[in-house]
């Protein structure tokens, strides 16, 4: 087979481009904010003493990181609204879906960062007579979420990768228009690599980063 | 909306279920095989001297890494025929996306053991007269691969779970059957619940040994 490439095609659509770029980076941010909280909380919740809360919490977060993210999308897209007897536009499914999927993951970012807190410093507080507010508030957590930092951000790239999935649902994101362009114009290698670049220029620089806040720390908490 | 659950519908038809999770496994195992083995090569690489070797190495790594997978998985399957000129059965075109995707990942997690491997262990096989493929072979190779097994068996689930992904070029693993089987009974609620356990009944017991040996590598 003869293949000429011509990559300046993508000129004419770069319109679609954005709106599709736009559509992912909005779902990210959203699902990152929700998801990240949701994470504290169970990852709080789980390093807590209630044994029925962190039963319930633990087979939570187990299955969402047990199954794959394609299969939770379907699920919440296909079923959430059979059960719940209303419609579900595919946007707030999407939302739910991997807030769900980030919450899960971040709540073990959480949980690891909060163990390694020493338990000195818990001692110290009670020794100073601190109370359990301020020993939470003031001395656990702003170590917990420094050392959880890289991870989040890990964390963060992971989900706007696994965002493109949104596309298997009919989401007009980034990777759903890509695939629309690349079956209209019949020209997938130009298109599909022009998709993989987007993703490409803005999660590399993002793991860099990652890799940075992960030195700059190594080196405070040797210090 | 009036729903009666009906799991007999799931029940009935776990033939093609089961035909699916057969292709599922072969995909996981068959990935795993070239992830472990290209990874090794690939971590070489990246960690090797040489400017030539280690910028493309490097490229491959951070391209699998910093992409979606479905994205991969897509361009591949659209892609590699047109430039190549080749046309594969989807099942083989499946393992090759799947286990180059594994191998940018495991090579991460071979080079961080391989940096972890104590420089003095080389001064020695240095000392001792041993070429650079011995001391690959008998000093690198042994620590490495030993500690970075966790990393490697949690990258072998992620790429099981992945694998679902085929289903969207339209490979007829077990999300395909699972999402067959619910459009053609329209019981999406016990179809997708059933399948989602299936993959769960699989990651699970594995990701709590990969616990296990986490701890008890951490005693030693």
């Amino acid at each position: 087979m003869d293949m000429t490439l011509d990559f300046s095609i993508l000129g004419r659509f770069v319109d679609a481009f954005a709106l599709g770029l736009w559509t992912t980076i909005k779902l990210t941010l959203l699902c990152i904010v929700l998801g990240t909280t949701l994470g504290f909380v169970v990852g709080l919740l789980r390093s807590g003493t209630n044994t029925v809360i962190r039963a319930v919490l633990g087979f939570y977060v187990e299955l969402f990181r047990g199954t794959p993210v394609l299969i939770q999308l379907f699920w919440i897209f296909f079923c959430l609204p059979l059960i719940l007897g209303v419609e579900l536009s595919n946007f707030v499914s999407a939302t739910i879906a991997l807030t769900l999927y980030m919450g899960a993951i971040t709540s073990e970012t959480f949980r690891a960062s909060l163990r390694s807190v020493g338990r000195e410093q818990l001692d110290a507080c009670v020794a100073l007579g601190l109370p359990r507010r301020a020993q939470v508030m003031n001395v656990i957590m702003p170590q917990a979420v420094l050392r959880a930092a890289p991870t989040l951000l890990s964390n963060a790239i992971s989900l706007f990768k696994e965002s493109a999935l949104v596309s298997a649902v009919g989401m007009a994101d980034l990777m759903f228009i890509g695939q629309n362009i690349s079956n209209n114009t019949a020209r997938p290698v130009e298109v599909l690599t022009a998709v993989a670049a987007i993703y490409f220029v803005i999660a590399f620089p993002l793991t860099r980063v990652v890799t940075l806040l992960e030195q700059k720390l190594l080196r405070k908490f040797s210090a | 909306m009036e729903y009666q659950l009906d799991i007999g519908a799931v029940t009935r038809n776990m033939g093609p279920l089961f035909q699916g999770l057969w292709i599922t496994l072969q995909l996981t195992l068959a990935a795993n095989a070239i992830g472990i083995v290209a990874g090794f090569a690939l971590a070489l690489l990246t960690t090797s001297k040489p400017a030539v070797l280690r910028w493309p190495a490097m490229l491959f790594v951070e391209f699998f890494r910093c992409t979606p997978a479905i994205v991969q998985i897509v361009w591949f399957f659209y892609c590699v025929p047109m430039i190549f000129n080749v046309f594969w059965g989807p099942i083989f075109m499946g393992i090759v996306a799947l286990g180059l995707n594994l191998t940018a990942f495991n090579a991460e997690a071979y080079r961080a053991s391989i940096q972890a491997v104590p420089r003095e262990h080389l001064d020695a096989g240095i000392a001792l007269g041993l070429s650079p493929t011995q001391r690959i072979l008998n000093i690198v190779l042994p620590q490495a691969l030993r500690n970075s097994v966790p990393v490697l068996l949690t990258n072998g689930i992620g790429i099981f779970q992945q694998s679902a992904l085929v289903a969207i070029v339209g490979v007829a693993d077990l999300m395909y059957q699972g999402k067959t089987l619910a459009t053609a009974t329209y019981r999406p609620i016990e179809t997708f619940t059933v399948v989602a356990l299936m993959y769960f009944a699989i990651s699970y017991p594995v990701g709590q040994f990969v616990n296990w040996l986490e701890r008890r590598q951490s005693y030693t």
